[in-house]
């Protein structure tokens, strides 16, 4: 019997069940240099454990064997006779042998699967260390972000207050007499005007749509192509010495914001102006379908490049390089789609250098 | 979230006195498998986890509250409050030994005994005082548990190679029992080991009884007989015992030290 356990290919033990020394196999006592004679009787199990292993002992390992009967692939650091603390992986099992509770144990060294097990816990470590980092530079960019955001919303916000004090002086100014020179400067103060303030709201509705709270629409039955025709003759005085043509299709009702569509086809008009050709008539066509209606907008001209197509409708996008003083920051086609969106239609946009370029809107009715 | 729910509480028995059970650090509340259906015969009882061990509700667990001794006393308040009658007696088992005085101290008048299994109020060496481990012991520990088999997730948790001696126990029981969330664990330990309670032992005005077992590593009989010293109103009762969780490895000794303690206080 204790041959065969000598010549076992693990350590082998028996312990009391205070954990004495009862059976020690010979791999057992070479691993940790100790003679059976040391061992049996005289120490006992946990004495070869380190503090750590001891503390584990008492906390989990003893209520486990009591309550479970049995625990197997623990890992407990043990120490050989000269202190060198080697790692090994114990089963035990705990059984009465003639009334009295005996704990079988058996042990296999664990040097190199510790190693190994050591170098995954570190590369964890590491990564853990890594993936907080980047967590914490998102969260602060995504905080300035909305400062950001929320800075542009108030600037815009504030910037309205003095731009209609200037508004109601260049209207109260123009009742006035006045030489033809002061007559085109208190005109071109009042255009310059209504630009600076189309393209605060643009601002504001931009904000609103990247602090995730959309554009707010009001649906409720319009005329369309009435709404239209008088978005297309504020425009006319606007863009004075083009041609803006609107072509009403269809008849009918429709659930839409008045005052967003007129601001869809301002912006949809004043980009065709921007990029158009000068000479040739900007059309606005305004249809009325059984289910949908649309708005489309064509002017002629060069052709959007394919690659800024797909992201036309994003936020800060320009379409070719159009050295004109008259363009906002890119935010026109950007607000039209998030019109669109808010009333549950959607945008698209065709463009070819023999057939100009039509953005088209449809909404539902 | 119910406090039954958090700390995964469990009721049992009857009578007029409601005797609370607290694991210590370690595994949960089947701890108490043994002496809960003793007592149950005469007390009500209230078993329960802390939050992080056992079958405890896991997303209640706040690293923030559950950095000191405090937030565990805090919700034992509030277990005893919810499920204690007139008279509520605790019994806690190692590091809850202390937790059980936060929380008396913190409400006096709410518990009419403690019953401390293996308490310690600090596990670290300090001049005249011995607590049983170095600082570098516990620097050890931690680093063992950073590192080693103390973190035992559900995915590491030790197999059962079959108890055909205890053919009763049950799968739920073994597949919680000493089961716990790495992390929850490491800071568990660090909180436990690294406490220090020294200063609050003489505000207890409750009597309390010191189940001091005479062969323990974690607590020392020194230990004992030094909160014997400092807790006023307290009984020290050495039992024959190796190891740390006499109320599993030696129940009927511990439970005749504490009904003898029990009597005595009228409870």
């Amino acid at each position: 019997m204790q041959e065969a356990l000598d010549n076992a290919a693990c350590g082998l033990l028996q312990t009391t069940a205070d954990g004495t020394f009862v059976r020690v196999n010979r791999l057992f006592c070479q691993w940790f240099g100790y003679s059976a004679d040391e061992l049996v009787g005289k120490r006992r199990f946990q004495d070869l454990l380190t503090i750590g292993g001891r503390v584990f002992h008492q906390t989990h390992w003893a209520p486990l064997l009591q309550i479970q009967g049995s625990i197997s692939e623990v890992k407990l650091v043990m120490a050989d006779r000269a202190g060198t603390p080697i790692s090994v992986v114990v089963n035990a099992l705990r059984r009465t042998e003639r009334g009295v509770v005996v704990h079988e144990i058996a042990a296999y060294i664990a040097r190199d699967r510790d190693k190994y097990e050591r170098e995954l816990l570190l590369s964890r470590k590491r990564l853990e260390a890594l993936v907080a980092e980047a967590t914490k530079l998102q969260a602060e960019a995504n905080e300035r972000e909305l400062f950001a955001q929320q800075m542009m919303g108030i600037v815009s916000h504030d910037l309205r207050n003095p731009l209609s004090t200037i508004q109601t002086g260049a209207v109260l100014l123009a009742r006035g007499e006045l030489s033809p020179g002061q007559q085109r400067l208190v005109a071109r103060i009042s255009s310059a005007t209504d630009r600076a303030t189309r393209l605060i709201s643009d601002l504001l509705d931009f904000t609103q749509a990247q602090l995730g709270r959309g554009l707010t629409v009001v649906r409720e039955a319009i005329d369309l192509h009435a709404t239209v025709a008088e978005a297309v003759d504020d425009l006319r005085l606007a863009y004075a010495g083009r041609k803006l043509v609107h072509e009403p299709v269809g008849a009918g009702s429709v659930q839409a914001d008045a005052n967003r569509l007129a601001q869809l086809v301002g912006n949809l008009v004043s980009n065709a102006m921007a990029y158009g050709a000068p000479d040739v008539p900007v059309t606005v066509v305004s249809k009325i379908d059984d289910g949908a209606c649309s708005i489309s907008v064509h002017n002629h001209g060069p052709a959007i490049a394919p690659d800024v197509l797909p992201h036309i409708f994003q936020p800060m996008s320009r379409g070719t390089e159009v050295g004109r003083a008259s363009r906002s920051v890119g935010l026109g086609l950007y607000i039209v789609s998030e019109i669109a969106r808010a009333h549950g239609g959607r945008t698209s946009v065709t463009s070819f250098p023999d057939q100009g370029t039509t953005f088209t809107v449809v909404l539902p009715r | 979230m119910s406090i039954e729910k958090r700390n995964s509480v469990r009721v049992g028995g009857s009578g007029a006195v409601t005797v609370f059970f607290a694991h210590g650090f370690g595994c949960d509340k089947n701890m108490w498998r043994l002496l809960e259906p003793v007592y149950g015969q005469r007390y009500r009882t209230v078993a329960f986890d802390h939050v992080g061990s056992g079958t405890s509700e896991l997303s209640a667990y706040d690293p923030v509250k559950y950095s000191s001794l405090q937030g565990y006393a805090d919700d034992v308040l509030e277990i005893v409050n919810q499920f204690g009658g007139e008279k509520n007696v605790f019994v806690g088992h190692s590091v809850s030994a202390m937790i059980g005085m936060l929380a008396d101290l913190k409400q006096p008048g709410r518990f009419a005994a403690h019953l401390m299994i293996g308490p310690s109020p600090c596990y670290i060496n300090d001049g005249d005082y011995v607590g049983g481990f170095n600082r570098s012991d516990i620097d050890g520990l931690l680093e063992a548990l950073e590192s080693n088999y103390l973190g035992w997730s559900s995915t590491m948790a030790p197999a059962i190679m079959g108890a055909p001696d205890q053919p009763e126990l049950s799968v739920d029981l073994t597949n919680s029992f000493c089961r716990t969330d790495p992390e929850i664990a490491k800071q568990f330990a660090r909180v436990t080991f690294l406490s220090d309670n020294r200063a609050d032992l003489p505000r207890l005005e409750t009597p309390a009884l010191i189940v001091q077992c005479n062969e323990d590593i974690i607590a020392p009989v020194a230990v004992g007989e030094f909160l014997h010293r400092k807790l006023p109103h307290s009984t020290l009762a050495v039992i024959d015992n190796v190891g740390h969780c006499p109320h599993l490895s030696a129940p009927s000794a511990c439970s005749v030290a504490m009904d003898t303690f029990l009597a005595k206080e009228g409870l």
